[in-house]
């Protein structure tokens, strides 16, 4: 399998002097693709600051990032900004989708970016909708829909665009553990029927357990990992 | 889709969205309003000026503005009349004969300005005609017939058919003086024009200030079309380069007025001016504040891999709509407000009684607005361009944010 995400004594400050802060110290890390790989670890443990660094929205102090065969460290605003759009999905924790779009709008947002024709990316937004269980739904705007629907639908967003990497933070923190259970059933269909790679946070037991690897971190240093 | 998130994103919170368009259009209707009804005011009083006065455009002697005499006269040959008349942007030419003298009666003696015109022209063009308040207006046919001010009439204590004697110097410098009757009395409202100005037929000036047929101290252009003031003054220094006469605008002959208007202007424009500003800085806040309790969702966008251009891109979208709704919303309220002022104009009279005069010249009460697509596209394009730079700021910051701190 090819290395998706490759990771070389990454280290990530902030601060300086005396109130400097080591978030990530000497991280080494590969992940595979085809890979449904969960990070735990307490508050502050450097689960959020080694996703962002991973999906280009930050930049590590140092060390040596690559995803997707290409050294993040070196690629400029634009380049990650086209990084992120082509190869990388996103999942948030507290979902947000754009208020004023609708669940097939917010889904179809990142094809546009990409510049798929309209009927094109309609297509694949409706099939990619109907897998995550929101067939019928696609014209209700967020506020219509339940905090379990609304994460499909950043799950849509994420997918719709058969990225390299999903990167999802804590996706089930903000929904209860049957909508979590369900959600995680998804994430973890998609990786099994179409390969797609899930490399998410969680502190939660079930969720922790569902996972196929699962990486321990605490103070900035990944101290297991671990095949299931 | 940036089209439909940026107006989708500017009614998310409809009440803003609503008091932002009001503002930017009650401010630009107010400043089309104001605007026009100035620029009405402006064109309704030079319009009267000129045509009591010699024209838009007044041809005469190069030295009769140092020191006004009538020995500074010129000759004014039919063919230049007709030759100027031809032009389609010229309503018509008058000759006039402007002198001093004193006007008597027995009841006492008064220095007076004396006119001497064409009653036939005059009486299309001069606004004097329907200020006549006893008697009648001259005609061409009048000989040693004037008509005086009510002012000058009460001093001289003179009634429409009584006699008075005017005395004065001919072009020669001989003290003259010639016996006339009252044809008709006006009343305009300036103390200056109806206490101190008299109008006779030409041929009757002709003959007290002894100027041969033809001759007058002024060939005054009055144009259909204002505007066209310019060309027509460069046509007509051509058709009369080479002879003695001087070419000029009406601001070089009334001075006065035209600093005036331009004062005025001045003053209208600053006051303008604070009332955009107010307007634009509401605009600003608006969109700044729209930008700012967004950041959160701009730092998605920006994740999902949205170019930060595609984002500024979004955020000038969100003003150009305001800008465009506010700014039609503003011309289409300023410029019907103001169409109506134009047609059926507003009447003061009861407000200012005693009139409103300016350097002498009385000012309508009763005045009539001014709208062009020049001023509508002028004021709604710099409002709408403003709008558009106002938007610069925001955008600024909208794409400098930390993507990590706003998603944290």
């Amino acid at each position: 399998m090819a290395n998706i995400v490759s990771l070389q004594k990454v280290t990530k400050n902030y601060g300086q002097g005396e109130v400097l802060t080591q978030a990530l110290r000497g991280i080494d890390l590969i992940v595979e693709a085809g890979e449904f790989t969960a990070m735990a670890g307490p508050s502050g443990s450097g689960k959020s600051t080694l996703l962002n660094i991973i999906g280009g929205l930050d930049r590590p102090t140092s060390g040596r990032v690559e995803v997707d065969g290409r050294e993040i460290n070196t690629l400029s605003k634009t380049e990650l900004s086209l990084l992120r759009r082509e190869r990388i999905g996103f999942i948030f924790q507290s979902y947000n989708l754009i208020p004023v779009l609708t669940a097939l709008e917010n889904a179809e947002y990142v094809l546009m970016l990409q510049g798929i024709p309209t009927a094109e990316r309609r297509e694949r937004v409706r099939e990619v909708l109907k897998e995550v269980g929101l067939e019928g739904l696609e014209n209700r705007y967020p506020r219509q829909l339940s905090g379990g629907q609304q994460q499909r639908v950043a799950i849509a967003r994420a997918i719709v665009s058969a990225p390299a990497l999903v990167l999802a933070d804590e996706p089930t923190a903000n929904v209860d553990s049957e909508t979590g259970r369900a959600l995680l059933d998804l994430m973890r269909n998609l990786n099994e029927e179409k390969g797609v790679t899930f490399f998410f946070s969680t502190h939660e037991e079930a969720v922790m357990k569902r996972a196929r690897r699962l990486l321990q971190i605490r103070d900035g240093v990944i101290f297991n990992d671990q095949a299931h | 889709m940036i089209a439909r998130l940026a107006w989708r994103s500017i009614w998310r919170n409809r009440r803003r969205t609503l008091i932002t368009i009001i503002s930017i259009g009650f401010g630009l209707a107010c400043t089309v309003f104001f605007i026009a009804i100035g620029e009405g005011v402006y064109a309704q009083f030079i319009d009267q000026v000129v045509r009591m006065q010699a024209g838009h455009i007044t041809m005469e002697n190069p030295n009769y503005r140092h020191g006004p005499a009538v020995d500074l006269w010129l000759k004014a040959p039919k063919s230049l009349r007709s030759q100027i008349e031809e032009l389609p942007q010229v309503e018509r030419t008058k000759l006039i004969i402007l002198g001093q003298g004193i006007a008597r009666s027995g009841s006492g003696d008064v220095s007076v300005t004396l006119m001497g015109i064409e009653p036939s022209v005059e009486i299309d063009t001069s606004p004097l005609v329907r200020h006549i308040v006893e008697g009648r207006y001259l005609d061409d046919h009048d000989g040693p017939w004037v008509v005086i001010g009510s002012e000058l009439a009460k001093r001289l204590k003179l009634g429409v058919g009584k006699k008075m004697v005017i005395t004065t110097n001919d072009a020669a410098g001989n003290l003259v003086d010639e016996l006339c009757r009252v044809r008709g009395i006006f009343k305009t409202g300036s103390v200056e024009i109806d206490g101190y100005f008299i109008q006779a037929p030409i041929d009757f000036a002709r003959r007290l200030f002894a100027l041969p047929e033809e001759g007058a101290t002024q060939l005054g252009v009055v144009l259909r079309i204002p505007q066209a003031q310019e060309a027509v003054l460069q046509k007509t220094r051509l058709m009369v380069a080479g002879t003695d006469i001087a070419v000029l605008p009406w601001q070089e002959i009334i001075p006065e007025i035209a600093s005036y208007i331009k004062l005025d202007r001045g003053s209208n424009l600053i006051f303008q001016a604070i009332l955009v500003f107010l307007i634009l800085f509401t605009i600003f806040n608006t969109i700044l504040m729209s930008v700012l309790e967004r950041q959160r969702e701009f730092a998605v966008l920006l994740a999902l891999g949205t170019k930060p251009l595609l984002l500024r891109l979004q955020i000038l979208m969100e003003s150009v709509y305001l800008g465009l709704i506010g700014c039609a919303l503003g011309l289409l309220v300023g410029g019907l407000a103001a169409w109506a002022v134009q047609v059926w104009g507003i009447d003061l009279r009861s407000l200012l009684e005693e009139g409103v005069t300016i350097s002498g010249f009385a000012v309508s009460t009763k005045m009539h607005a001014r709208v062009t697509i020049g001023l509508l596209l002028g004021t709604g394009g710099l409002v709408f361009a403003a709008t558009l730079v106002l938007s610069l700021i925001p955008m600024h910051r909208a794409t400098r944010l930390s993507i990590v701190d706003q998603l944290r």
